[in-house]
């Protein structure tokens, strides 16, 4: 298999068949054939059925009680082994040539993990790259909020890219070991990528195509993301570098 | 795997130079990361390379890592891990001979004296990788206060007290312990720049200085790659400085200072991170690409 598209996901069906239907334009543009859709039913009250999807090329692996982020993606990925993931949000509606760029900088650039540019309903700027600033602020999405016609399409190589959309290599997940399950919900995605980089991974973000996310739509649980933060920092005070202000 | 070892994160160029290498060698491609103690990462300038524990590089480094060091006190440490090594050249103390003399460490020159040095001392040929200046001290149009003087008293501080005492027209301001950032603002706004370290080898701040538009007063160097006297600053002996900032900030100097300034904000502009990428393309062709480890 040369790509397995996790998606965990916790009810809101309608969302997800929006975000699946996305990802099969996106992989017919990119990969035709050789490429699995796995969806990870994370504990949904309502377990999802083959019909709810609209498509017979989506494999459920169904979770009986709810998991973390972290926990969900791993058993995805575990699930369909392939060359490569590219874990997503079930709120993320990818630009069809969203996939063939972040494979096409896969294939020219040093990187092993991708990451590609998100924009809010309003075509602003939720996602291009996650830059670090010094004290409290930490990581941040670089240029959040700013209009997506006014951010370079030229790809970057920040230092972390959202677990949003995150197109990972097998070998570099492998020995990570994945992502690590004990973040209730958030920073997952940037340890995993400090992580990486720690290894020699460099990160790339790909600029090209704006990719909807609604940001948050499957999980407004601030208790699980503040204890994300806690131990993020706990981890990782100290350890990573400074981006800077952005702008500055 | 590469790693850039330093021995520490504190305010020092050498660590800041090690930082800004590791980087362009990660954008041209090397898996590398910066050792430093305890895996700390630098918080007063600006970068994005991963950092690890240095401990850890050392107790697990072997043949199949390479291992780049400025600093010749670490030779010994590093050489006993199999790793293999690069020295980056960023001063020319007689401590660092006997790195030169192994031939089993490839030698790398930041500037044109330490390959002479190189060349000298042990008959090696040194790759040149050259050093650049961060983009955030090049003058950007920022007001400036022509009778305001930047210093850094951490080094030198007698020599500026000097100058304060003996030049009263003028106004100074200490960099000190500052964030790379508030060091540049304060070069950009100042119309003077005092150098003031004596034995420093190449003298990055005063080059930062003459980006940010000042007139620079330096005391000598060991590389004077950049210091010219005259022509892009005023090199001067310590004593000799208090007469020479009066001198040049004199109501009769105006044509001279501007002389300094354009000439010293050309000299900088050599030293642009876009020239130094170009540089280290050269070098890995030199043979910088075949002492990295790929894997």
């Amino acid at each position: 298999m040369e790509l397995s598209v996790v998606i965990p996901s916790y009810g809101l069906t309608a969302l997800l068949r929006t975000c699946v239907l996305h990802v099969q334009s996106g992989l017919a543009g990119a990969l035709p054939g050789r490429t699995a859709i796995v969806v990870v039913d994370n504990g949904s009250a309502m377990p999802y059925q083959a019909d709810d999807l609209a498509t017979p090329d989506v494999r459920i692996l169904r979770l009986d009680r709810r998991h973390s982020f972290a926990a969900a993606c791993n058993r995805g990925a575990s699930a369909v082994p392939a060359a490569r993931y590219l874990f997503l949000n079930n709120d993320v509606f990818l630009h069809p040539n969203a996939m063939a760029e972040m494979l096409e900088i896969a294939r020219h650039e040093t990187v092993g993990i991708l990451g590609t540019r998100l924009v809010l309903p309003d075509n602003t700027i939720q996602h291009c790259g996650v830059r670090f600033d010094a004290g409290e602020r930490g990581p941040y999405h670089h240029a959040h909020g700013r209009p997506s016609s006014s951010v370079s399409r030229a790809t970057t190589f920040p230092q972390a890219v959202t677990g949003a959309a995150l197109m990972i290599d097998h070998g570099t997940f492998a020995a990570l070991r994945g992502f690590d399950e004990t973040f209730p919900f958030g920073y997952e995605d940037v340890d995993l990528c400090l992580r990486a980089r720690q290894m020699g991974v460099r990160i790339g973000c790909g600029q090209k195509w704006d990719s909807l996310h609604l940001e948050s739509t499957s999980d407004r649980r601030p208790d699980r993301h503040k204890a994300s933060r806690r131990l993020f920092f706990e981890r990782w005070r100290g350890r990573y570098s400074i981006d800077g202000d952005e702008g500055a | 795997m590469n790693y850039y070892v330093l021995p520490g994160i504190g305010i020092h160029g050498g660590i800041k130079v090690g930082f800004q290498f590791a980087q362009l060698l990660s954008e041209a491609g090397a898996p590398i990361a910066v050792a430093t103690p305890g895996g700390l990462a630098p918080s007063w300038f600006r970068c994005g390379q991963p950092v690890v524990d240095r401990q850890n590089i050392l107790a697990n480094a072997g043949p199949s890592d390479t291992l780049v060091f400025s600093l010749p006190h670490d030779y010994p440490m590093l050489k006993a891990t199999g790793a293999r090594l690069i020295f980056h050249c960023q001063g020319t103390d007689p401590l660092i001979d006997p790195v030169l003399h192994d031939r089993d460490v490839t030698i790398l020159s930041c500037w044109e004296q330490a390959a002479r040095y190189a060349r000298t001392v042990a008959g090696r040929e040194a790759i040149d990788v050259g050093i650049s200046i961060p983009d955030i001290f090049f003058y950007d149009g920022a007001a400036k206060d022509p009778c305001l003087v930047a210093f850094m008293p951490r080094r030198g501080a007698t020599i500026a007290e000097r100058a304060m005492k003996h030049v009263r027209h003028l106004r100074y301001v200490p960099i000190d312990n500052d964030t790379e950032e508030v060091c540049a603002a304060t070069m950009k706004r100042s119309g003077f720049f005092l150098a003031t370290a004596v034995g420093e080898w190449f003298g990055l701040p005063a080059l930062e200085a003459m980006a940010a538009g000042c007139v620079v007063v330096s005391v000598p160097v060991v590389a004077m790659e950049h210091l010219r006297d005259g022509d892009t600053a005023c090199v001067v002996e310590p004593a000799r400085l208090p007469t020479v900032l009066d001198d040049i900030s004199g109501e009769g100097a105006g044509l001279r200072r501007a002389a300094l300034r354009d000439r010293g904000a050309a000299m900088a502009s050599r030293y642009r991170t876009a020239l130094h990428r170009r540089k280290l393309e050269s070098a890995m062709r030199a043979g910088l690409k075949d002492a990295l480890s790929w894997n």
